[in-house]
């Protein structure tokens, strides 16, 4: 058992623990908390795959932006055990059942399927920034200019949305 | 090629009209110029003439279907805005913000009905729904918009979110993201694709409300403003079908035994749900929600049924529903009460809308000589010779005879009972003739479908 698989196997522990933990506290703030650790671990088994960019932009994106702008929404919103909602419990046993019959149907197609290209560990280096870009702006840059598009009208909706009238 | 890059074009235009021209009407003028442009370049590029060629790597590809689909959709947009994109004005402030978002949505539409790749399926569906998000919020004062605005948005982005774990799963299994590159057999079937197919299968009946997902359809159908209903259900419902048509066709044709059944399960709950559900509506407006998710039902046929003849019945369906449906919101934009009670005594008030009213409603209903009579045909045919499922072509059937019973009673209401309130309705007669035309193009459609259909082949 060399040391990348140590690694590896920490980190797999660490996110599925706090990606449990996510889901288990009963506090939301905890969970935003759990919730970027996990996409910290996440990016570490970026970055042992030798995918330095995607690590980066996991951290500053989903960690940095989006975590942050989550914890000021719960703060805002002050929910603690009295606001918490009531839910039915047939609701939840239907909650469970369905959510459970989702997990075991992916865990028995990623069980038996065969993965066409497996991990590579260290050496690969796909996610390296030179390859990565080469690839958007030569293979992948007409999907990359439409995206554009996107993004404008999330703009102007978000505009049309927040401007007073 | 060329509509796509219009259409992208249009909404900035339209969003900066809005800061240079103060005037309404000229920014209502420019949107529907833009609207008859993008129909003429589309039909230049079915006659051969693409003014750029961009080399997209296969990723799209627009054949004849997706072209002449495109056209019905443009055609009909264009009838919405010069019907209803005046009424827009009492939605709220930003006008010209509503149409960039509308070319926008057009925009999406064209990237969904030519799809050759995964990835342009993503994105043209989420150039889809994020506009569609933020108009049925746009009426900001009223809580029921904001409501269903917000449930759209999060069940909306968790369908996403499913689709996108599907892709995922599938490119695990293919490596691919090219539809041809999916549909190839090679060695045994992965689970992984069979498990991602589900998951975009599951995703894409959302966004087309299809039966067990249909839930936030009458909600946010009849939260948002009923401007921005009559876009919703018509244009994009039909514009989401051609993606799930194209997709289940060129992405998962070989693995047709394993969707089949599911698809065919999917099209009899949303038959059902549909049409049984919208008996027992009050207003206009909700029976109508409901109308489109039994529309949906009928549409659904083509996926199950799969054949020439299936993709036939879908650019006539798209037709036939997207031109009854508009001509109907037209007329209730204009109604100050949504329920069944609100059109008693219309035609005696207004002879001339109760009357096309009386034609769209049959066709929704699928009365023969109108349009939506030979859409159903079309799909009824298809569904009985492609099938080892007698069932459903005959629950399609039944349920068809149960439409008929919530339309007539809007034509009941309007012809056998007498109103208590005068009309307060005003319009213009701009809009009376276009309705009129709207009318006789559903009455010639229905007598010659095939002015249409040939479109598919010269």
């Amino acid at each position: 058992m060399n040391i990348t698989q140590i690694l590896v196997g920490s980190l797999s522990v660490i996110t599925l623990f706090s990606a449990l933990m996510v889901i288990i506290s009963r506090n939301p703030v905890h969970s935003v908390l759990w919730l970027i650790v996990t996409f910290f671990s996440i990016s570490g088994h970026y970055i042992v795959l030798n995918a330095q960019f995607l690590a980066i932009v996991n951290i500053i994106v989903y960690a940095g932006a989006i975590m942050v702008l989550f914890l000021f929404v719960i703060m805002l919103m002050n929910l603690n055990r009295e606001t918490e909602p009531q839910k039915n419990k047939w609701l939840k046993l239907a909650g469970v059942l369905s959510g459970g019959s989702l997990l075991l149907v992916i865990v028995a197609a990623l069980h038996t399927g065969d993965i066409k290209a497996m991990a590579q560990v260290k050496e690969g280096d796909i996610g390296l920034i030179g390859t990565l870009g080469k690839e958007l702006f030569s293979t992948y840059v007409v999907p990359f200019e439409i995206s554009s598009i996107l993004f404008l009208s999330a703009m102007v909706g978000a505009v049309v949305i927040g401007k007073k009238e | 090629m060329n509509a796509l890059l219009l259409s992208a074009l249009m909404g900035v235009v339209m969003m900066f009209s809005g800061i240079v021209l103060k005037s309404k009407a000229a920014i209502r003028n420019i949107a529907i110029a833009g609207m008859l442009a993008l129909l003429l370049v589309n039909i230049l590029e079915m006659n051969g003439t693409v003014f750029l060629v961009i080399d997209s790597k296969g990723m799209i590809g627009f054949d004849r279907f997706a072209l002449l689909f495109n056209s019905i959709i443009f055609f009909s947009t264009f009838l919405y805005l010069t019907l209803s994109a005046r009424d827009m004005e009492k939605v709220g402030v930003n006008y010209a913000e509503y149409l960039a978002l509308i070319f926008f949505i057009l925009c999406g539409i064209a990237l969904v009905s030519s799809f050759r790749s995964l990835i342009i399926l993503f994105l043209g569906i989420e150039i889809i729904s994020i506009p569609l998000y933020i108009l049925t919020g746009s009426d900001k004062l009223n809580l029921k918009s904001n409501e269903a605005s917000l449930k759209y948005f999060l069940l909306g982005s968790f369908s996403t979110g499913l689709m996108l774990m599907g892709i995922a799963l599938i490119y695990g299994a293919k490596g691919t993201f090219y539809t041809s590159g999916i549909n190839m057999v090679n060695g045994a079937i992965s689970p992984l694709l069979i498990a991602g197919m589900l998951l975009l299968m599951f995703s894409m009946a959302f966004k087309v409300s299809v039966a067990p997902f249909h839930f936030w359809t009458p909600d946010v159908y009849d939260g948002a403003p009923t401007v921005f209903t009559s876009f919703m259900a018509t244009i994009v419902k039909a514009g989401v079908f051609i993606a799930f048509i194209r997709l289940f066709d060129e992405g998962f044709a070989s693995q047709q035994p394993k969707w089949k059944l599911i698809i065919a399960i999917l099209t009899a709950a949303t038959l059902l749900i549909g049409n049984i559900t919208a008996v027992f509506q009050q207003s206009v407006k909700r029976m109508l929600a409901y109308s489109s998710i039994a529309q949906a039902g009928f549409m659904l046929l083509s996926v199950y049924a799969m054949s020439p003849d299936s993709k036939e019945g879908l650019i006539l369906y798209a037709a036939a529903y997207c031109m009854a449906t508009i001509g109907i919101f037209a007329v209730l934009i204009k109604m100050s009460d949504y329920t069944f009670d609100g059109f008693n005594g219309f035609a005696k008030q207004q002879p001339l809308l109760a009357a096309v009213t009386t034609i769209f409603l049959l066709s929704l209903a699928g009365i023969p000589l109108t349009a939506g009579f030979m859409a159903k045909f079309y799909m009824i045919k298809a569904a009985m010779y492609n099938s080892g499922l007698l069932w459903l072509p005959i629950l399609a059937l039944v349920m068809a005879a149960v439409s008929v019973s919530y339309y007539f009673r809007v034509i009941q209401a309007m012809y056998f009972r007498e109103s208590s309130t005068p009309s307060t309705l005003t319009v213009t007669p701009a809009f009376r003739y276009t309705l009129v035309a709207l009318a006789a193009l559903v009455v010639l459609l229905g007598i010659f479908p095939n002015l249409l259909l040939a479109w598919l082949y010269f």
